[in-house]
């Protein structure tokens, strides 16, 4: 096992440091003009090159690289163009906001399609299955920032029972020290409930409208998966041999697992990208409004924080899974 | 959003056998499935050729007052700047699906040639494609995508280029699979023996028999491109306004919904989700037929 944890370790590590590297040139490679973004098409050339030079772009790529590099090193992302402050300390405050957000949306999906999923596998060409065939084949893929707007307009215009999407907090309650910056955690440990009830108000549509998209897919592999676990031949073997059937449940949801576990890990990452949207429509500041301005205002150290702690989160994320994976199935180990 | 396609599992459960069954045993138009994608695909491959033509008003100049509720005279009703809402959603399949079906056939002509390469000659070479897009497909596309499109220039051929190279190792992923099954075959030693090279085999007889799964995704990545298209666009990364496109319209209405203003997302909404889930439910119409023949 901890052979295999440390080149799992390793391989994730080589990943994120080939993305750091070809980010870096990428966004260099490409025509974008972020000096006269900053200081206007029309400014004279000695104001251009006062601006190249406050930001560092006026040496040579490979300089800056070495630069980026040995900030990195010592744990140092640099200083956004635009706010002139700490990459790692606004991404420290938007990451958390971000990883509520999908955590919990990830765990009221996983909640609602699994056992959907094994019901449906059960009793292949159903009711129900036919209906949730439809609904994977819709949701699997769907404008999610349409249908937080359609929720919002819903749940909050027509019927009121949703606050406006206007952030974590309602503008009147005074948001709990920035601890884990996760708004639920923090108002829950500084003990400050209108806070968390209130917190809890303004997450409930944007949670319900990503775990809405993301359970389509969901239900679909758990019922692939099941039906093909159900049809196996050690099922059919515990089921000729007398055992109880709800015995022979327990092995058959063990064994349809791992591939339900992969896809779960995948879109979780996804969702650290797919949140972009839905935190633009609730305004959410958390890393995909973050993503956006970064990448609108042309802020190149902001982008490779950005892409940085993306990497690390979701290599992070496939790491713990595939670990999970060995310990479900000691045959991947090999 | 996009979400990863698994592959398909298909007559592992005597249920399923038997139901595939059933479904080969009837012709394609009562296929459900088959007919409501083949003409959701039809109307969006039609209004982009036409769209534009048979709009009642022209899509990017004001015809009339601001906000104005679906009548007969603006069926779809107009936007805050008084454009007929009706003539954008059907002029926006010019931008959005000609985008979508430009990028998902370079970028299946390429991952499928890639694939094939990469499956047919293992080595370093393979093993150093295989990697580069297991690390692109772990990315959020999203992220990737806005990155692309911002930083190279919010114009139609960069959209273009960045869904292409985003979309290419799905491709060469599913066809690399296939080759690496298709070349232990017997047919490709046969070929072999009877004095063929390498280059000749992989092109001739195991590209033809590795296209299946590339063509079944084919029209499952024209939806993924409109939906991103339309998403990039609503940040703002991608059409520029005042072109009619989906997802740059809902972007525009946004402010107005919350004050009751409902048609003029509503209708751009309604053309992106059910178009993206023609081109899903023909892939997967097609992907069953297959899966039985």
């Amino acid at each position: 096992m901890g052979r295999y944890v440390l080149k799992r370790v390793g391989i994730g590590l080589l990943q994120a440091i080939g993305i750091t590297v070809v980010v870096f040139f990428v966004i260099r490679a490409l025509p974008a003009d972020p000096v006269a973004r900053l200081v206007g098409f029309n400014s004279s050339p000695e104001v251009y090159a006062q601006a190249q030079a406050s930001l560092g772009l006026d040496a040579s790529v490979w300089s800056q690289f070495t630069t980026y590099v040995s900030g990195l090193v010592r744990g140092d992302l640099g200083v956004s163009w635009v706010t002139g402050s700490s990459i790692l300390g606004e991404l420290r405050s938007a990451l958390p906001i971000t990883l509520q957000l999908i955590t919990l949306a990830f765990a009221l999906a996983l909640l609602v399609s699994v056992p959907v999923g094994i019901a449906t596998a059960k009793r292949p060409g159903g009711k129900l299955d036919k209906t949730v065939f439809g609904y994977g084949l819709f949701a699997g893929a769907q404008p999610e920032f349409w249908w937080g707007l359609l929720f919002i307009f819903f749940f909050y215009y027509t019927l009121g029972i949703a606050p406006a999407p206007l952030g974590q907090y309602a503008p009147g309650v005074t948001p709990p020290p920035e601890i884990t910056g996760m708004s639920l955690v923090d108002s829950l440990i500084t003990g400050n409930i209108a806070a968390f009830t209130d917190a809890a108000w303004h997450l409930w549509l944007p949670v319900m409208t990503l775990a809405f998209i993301v359970s389509g897919p969901i239900i679909k592999m758990t019922r692939q998966s099941m039906s093909r676990v159900l049809g196996s031949e050690f099922i059919l073997y515990q089921q000729a041999s007398g055992i109880p059937a709800n015995k022979v449940a327990r092995s058959t949801i063990r064994a349809s697992l791992p591939p339900v576990l992969t896809l779960a890990g995948i879109l979780f990452g996804f969702l650290l990208g797919g949140a972009v949207l839905i935190e633009q429509v609730f305004a959410f500041n958390g890393l995909g409004s973050y993503s956006v301005r970064a990448v609108l205002n042309l802020d190149y150290p902001a982008i490779q924080g950005t892409v940085l702690i993306i990497t690390i989160v979701s290599l992070g994320v496939y790491l713990v899974l595939d670990l999970l994976l060995a310990v479900i199935d000691p045959r991947v180990k090999n | 959003m996009t979400i990863p396609q698994s592959p398909p599992v298909k007559g592992e459960h005597p249920l399923e056998n038997l139901a595939d069954k059933k479904i080969k045993a009837r012709r394609w138009y009562h296929d459900k499935l088959l007919v409501t994608g083949a003409i959701i695909v039809g109307i969006a491959l039609f209004l982009a050729a036409f769209g534009e033509a048979i709009a009642p008003y022209d899509p990017t100049v004001p015809v009339g007052p601001p906000s104005v509720p679906p009548s007969t005279t603006y069926w779809f009703g107009t936007d805050t700047s008084g454009l007929d809402v009706f003539s954008r959603v059907i002029s926006a399949p010019r931008i959005d699906v000609t985008l979508a079906v430009s990028a998902a056939v370079l970028s299946g002509i390429l991952g499928t040639f890639i694939g094939l390469m990469a499956g047919f000659y293992r080595g370093v070479f393979s093993g150093f494609i295989m990697r580069v897009s297991d690390v692109l497909q772990a990315f959020p596309v999203f992220i990737l995508a806005m990155v692309l499109v911002a930083l190279s220039g919010r114009n139609l051929t960069n959209l273009i280029f960045a869904l292409t190279f985003l979309y290419t190792p799905i491709f060469i992923r599913l066809t690399r699979a296939e080759v690496l099954t298709q070349r232990e075959r017997a047919y490709v030693e046969a070929a072999r023996a009877a004095g063929n090279s390498d280059l000749k085999i992989a092109i001739k007889h195991v590209l033809p028999n590795s296209l299946t799964p590339s063509l079944i995704q084919l029209s499952v990545t024209v939806g993924f491109g409109i939906l991103l298209t339309a998403g990039l666009s609503f940040v703002g990364a991608g059409v520029r306004p005042p072109n009619p496109e989906w997802g740059l319209m809902i972007a525009n209405s946004a402010p107005q919904l919350v004050l009751g203003e409902w048609w003029t997302s509503l209708f751009p909404g309604i053309a992106v989700s059910l178009t993206v889930v023609g081109f899903a439910a023909l892939s997967n119409a097609i992907e069953r037929r297959v899966a039985t023949s």
